[in-house]
């Protein structure tokens, strides 16, 4: 028998990217389809050099359209493929991942945020927000895990794969140039071992039997001709992802319970935010964070029960205000003003936080 | 007393009557491709990819499992499932705008990574469901809706030669060739040659088949056949392209 | 004055090269030697040693590396040879050349006008037993043969902010086994200043100790 490409549990020191790279093997995906671009590269330099010791595929096609569109053939064909981007890459694969939305093709995606708009930079950002929870010409029906360190890298990586053939919606993992370039400790694991249970893949296409001899042809289609026709899917997906919403939505809050400052951060930025929030503490100051982990759908009602109770509210990130609106559309109608410390590209420090806070007094 | 027309066995009958308009030549290749596949008993793990314009129509065509994308990735979507599961038959059907315009990265890329794969383009020389509009095939000074005085080669460029281009970057192996609705017989041929390369395993396989488009043509049934027998063949040389060493028949 | 010393890292992704780099440079520095310390990363460039640049450059070692300014109209990710990486040797003084990751490894070094055949150079392997690629022996000597001739072995076993004694004792124990498979002597354990309490001048293979000061963790973030 093959040997597993995790025996039981080990502590290993790696970089972000490699990190996505083991957790696809331990995730059991069986093929990765890609286009270079940075800061996603060593995803594919580290899934090239372990996917043939464990009997996995690789495809480098000419651009992230045919990355985006093969992996969804591959996953179509009923096996767990995925995909890995960044920034201009990312807006190339919104094509397929439009069709993976209406088609609920669960493809998974890593994102790996650079600087924009545009190319700009490889380095960093959170500016890929919107774009990844909202791509494509479509309705946002997708899952995005917003991470904040290796450990999660890990962990919601192997937990995309599920969730993605589990609900059927194109599942990403939002993680961005630091993370894949920063090299921390992990835990990494055989997820059978931990007793993660894996959904089947399933093929969509080339299933058993003679099509037309011993069951009926399947014919997928993604084009409608009517109006009412189209608006009956649209409003079935939609209502699809309503109702798994609550079970999919998942968040961390800090010193929530009293707390009169509400810090609102998603991803890397959220670990300053926290760092920032114990500093406030232990200032006396009644400061409290939230963070979203899913930003699709996004915890709407646990952001609301906080924010409700605090005095004033910032949002910190690494954009312009892309994560304030989707707080600002989850808690609509509520009167807590809403601050924001928004840094377009760049990195954001405890000490910053600190001191924006210590500004809303 | 009416005959029945001799159908392949993978035409559905449940969609039929078909969704192409009278005249189109999308139902004479999508014919010869069934009859091809009957042929080679393949039809257990073949799977059909057609494009947005007017190859979507054929989304309910067959009887096999199928596929709809747009903009020539159902090149890439058939690359992706024959590259996940490669024990299955991997049929690319697409238009001229998606194979040699929005998407001809991917019909040129899998050419040259000799994807195994079976890629077939209709060229009818417009933009049919978009409306009329000029197409990388409008033939040089060829009016449609956006070269209302003709194709001007000099602002426009010359016409695509598809199979030509693909021949030239192709490997070795592929097989290459270009049909025409008007020979039937001819066109089920080149299928069957693509299609047993890559049963062999040989590689990319790419068939364009000159087609007709009577309504964005605005021809009755003689002016058709006239412009593709005559007109488009004088622009493009029908026949096979690049073939691999194969056994002579057909 | 003392024999040159040309000194190579190199490593796995992530394995501590630049750090042992950094260290061995300012360690020169320390002893009144000029040293010219040589940003080879051609796949991340910018990640290496730019960020620290003009903080080495202040301790008197002349780093060749691209600099925040220099690398505007550059290009994204910026993976050029500066020329004076080209000249790195010429010129006189030490030199200590920080080999980026790739897979093509050593061959970096044909890039450096006069690299491949001085006699000085040095080729140091550094290794980190907690990456999972270079975990185990047969995966270390696989990875240092690919790299051709190399002069010594760097245990840099640790596990970031998670480093104790065992990561580091089993680093040294795994590399002391490459060292006599290979026949390529152990120069050191590296250990972090912060984790200096958990060893002492020798780890228990008998290879020195070298405690080293962490810059990359400035790099950025």
């Amino acid at each position: 028998m093959e040997q597993k490409p995790i025996q039981g549990e080990k502590k290993v020191f790696m970089t972000g990217n490699e990190t996505v790279a083991w957790a696809a093997l331990a995730a059991k995906a069986d093929i990765m389809y890609g286009y270079p671009i940075t800061p996603q590269n060593e995803i594919m330099h580290y899934w090239t050099r372990l996917a043939p010791k464990h009997n996995r595929k690789f495809l480098q096609t000419e651009d992230e359209i045919s990355a985006g569109f093969t992996t969804v053939g591959g996953v179509l064909s009923g096996k767990r493929a995925f995909t890995a981007t960044s920034g201009p890459g990312n807006v190339l694969m919104q094509d397929s991942l439009s069709m993976a939305e209406m088609m609920r093709i669960p493809i998974v995606m890593v994102v790996t945020q650079r600087g924009g708009p545009s190319t700009a930079t490889v380095i960093y950002s959170q500016q890929e927000t919107t774009l990844t929870c909202f791509g494509g010409n479509g309705e946002g029906i997708r899952v995005v895990y917003s991470t904040a360190s290796h450990q999660e890298l890990f962990d919601y990586t192997i937990k995309a794969f599920n969730t993605a053939w589990k609900y059927r919606f194109p599942t990403f993992v939002l993680g961005d140039g630091y993370q894949s370039q920063m090299r921390e400790p992990l835990k990494i694991y055989d997820p059978d071992e931990k007793g993660i249970e894996f959904v089947p893949a399933v093929a969509q296409l080339g299933v058993e039997g003679e099509a037309g001899v011993d069951r009926d042809p399947i014919h997928l289609r993604n084009t409608y001709n009517m109006e009412d026709e189209l608006y009956e899917v649209v409003r079935g997906l939609v209502d699809d992802f309503k109702a798994v919403a609550p079970e999919i939505e998942e968040y961390r809050e800090q010193d929530v319970d009293d707390c009169e400052i509400l810090v609102v951060a998603h991803g890397i930025v959220s670990r300053a935010v926290e760092g920032a929030v114990q500093q406030l503490r232990r200032e006396g100051i009644k400061a409290g964070s939230f963070r979203p982990i899913t930003l699709r759908p996004f915890p709407e009602k646990h952001l609301r029960r906080n924010a409700e109770k605090a005095r004033k509210m910032l949002i910190v990130e690494s954009a312009e205000g892309q994560l304030r609106r989707l707080a600002a559309d989850a808690i609509y109608g509520c009167q807590t003003p809403m601050e924001g410390l928004f840094r377009p590209g760049e990195s954001i420090t405890v000490e910053e936080v600190v001191q924006a806070v210590k500004g809303l007094l | 007393m009416s005959i029945q027309p001799q159908m392949p066995r993978l035409w559905r009958r449940e969609t039929k009557p078909h969704k192409f308009c009278p005249g189109c030549g999308h139902p004479l290749i999508l014919k010869a491709l069934a009859e091809a596949i009957d042929e080679l008993g393949i039809a257990d793990r073949t799977i059909f990819g057609c494009d947005i314009g007017c190859s979507l129509l054929s989304w309910d065509f067959f009887n096999l499992d199928t596929v709809q994308t747009h903009h020539g990735r159902t090149t890439p979507v058939m690359v992706g499932i024959k590259r996940a599961r490669p024990e299955l038959i991997c049929i690319a059907y697409m238009g001229d705008g998606g194979g040699y315009a929005i998407g001809s990265q991917h019909l040129v890329n899998s050419a040259v990574r000799n994807e195994n794969i079976m890629a077939v383009l209709a060229n009818n020389t417009v933009y049919a469901m978009t409306g009329g509009q000029m197409a990388p095939t409008t033939m040089p000074d060829q009016k449609t809706e956006t070269s209302p005085y003709g194709r001007n080669v000099k602002e426009a460029g010359n016409p695509t030669q598809g199979p030509e281009m693909v021949a030239a970057i192709a490997s070795q192996d592929a097989y290459v060739a270009r049909g025409t609705i008007s020979k039937l017989g001819q066109l089920k041929n080149f299928f069957k040659k693509g299609l047993k390369n890559q049963m062999e395993g040989k590689g990319f396989s790419f068939i364009e088949a000159l087609s007709a488009c009577p309504t964005n043509w605005r021809t009755n049934a003689e002016e058709t056949w006239n412009f593709i027998e005559k007109d488009m063949t004088k622009y493009y040389t029908v026949g096979e392209i690049k073939a691999p060493v194969q056994d002579k028949e057909g | 004055m003392n024999k040159r010393i040309i000194e190579a890292y190199v490593g796995e992704y992530a394995s501590g090269k630049s750090e042992n780099a950094i260290n061995r440079a300012l360690e020169l520095n320390s002893q009144g030697r000029k040293v010219r310390l040589v940003d080879l990363d051609l796949v991340n460039p910018f990640y290496t040693l730019r960020p620290i640049k003009k903080e080495l450059g202040q301790k008197g070692i002349e780093v060749v590396a691209w600099g925040r300014g220099e690398a505007t109209g550059l290009g994204e990710a910026g993976s050029l040879l500066k020329p004076e990486m080209k000249w790195a040797l010429h010129g006189g003084g030490d030199v200590v050349l920080d080999i980026g990751y790739g897979i093509e490894g050593l061959k970096v070094l044909n890039l450096i006008e006069g690299a491949a055949e001085d006699k000085f150079l040095k080729v140091y392997v550094v290794v980190n037993i907690a990456r999972p690629m270079t975990a185990a022996v047969g995966d270390i000597i696989e990875y240092v043969t690919s790299l051709g001739e190399v002069d010594g072995l760097i245990n840099n076993s640790h596990l970031g902010t998670e480093t104790d004694r065992e990561i580091i004792h089993e680093g040294a124990y795994i590399v002391s086994k490459v060292s006599q498979e290979l026949g390529v002597p152990v120069v050191a354990t590296a250990v972090a200043k912060e984790y200096a309490h958990l060893v002492g001048k020798k780890d228990p293979m008998g290879n020195p100790i070298k405690i080293i000061d962490l810059f990359m963790k400035d790099a950025y973030w």
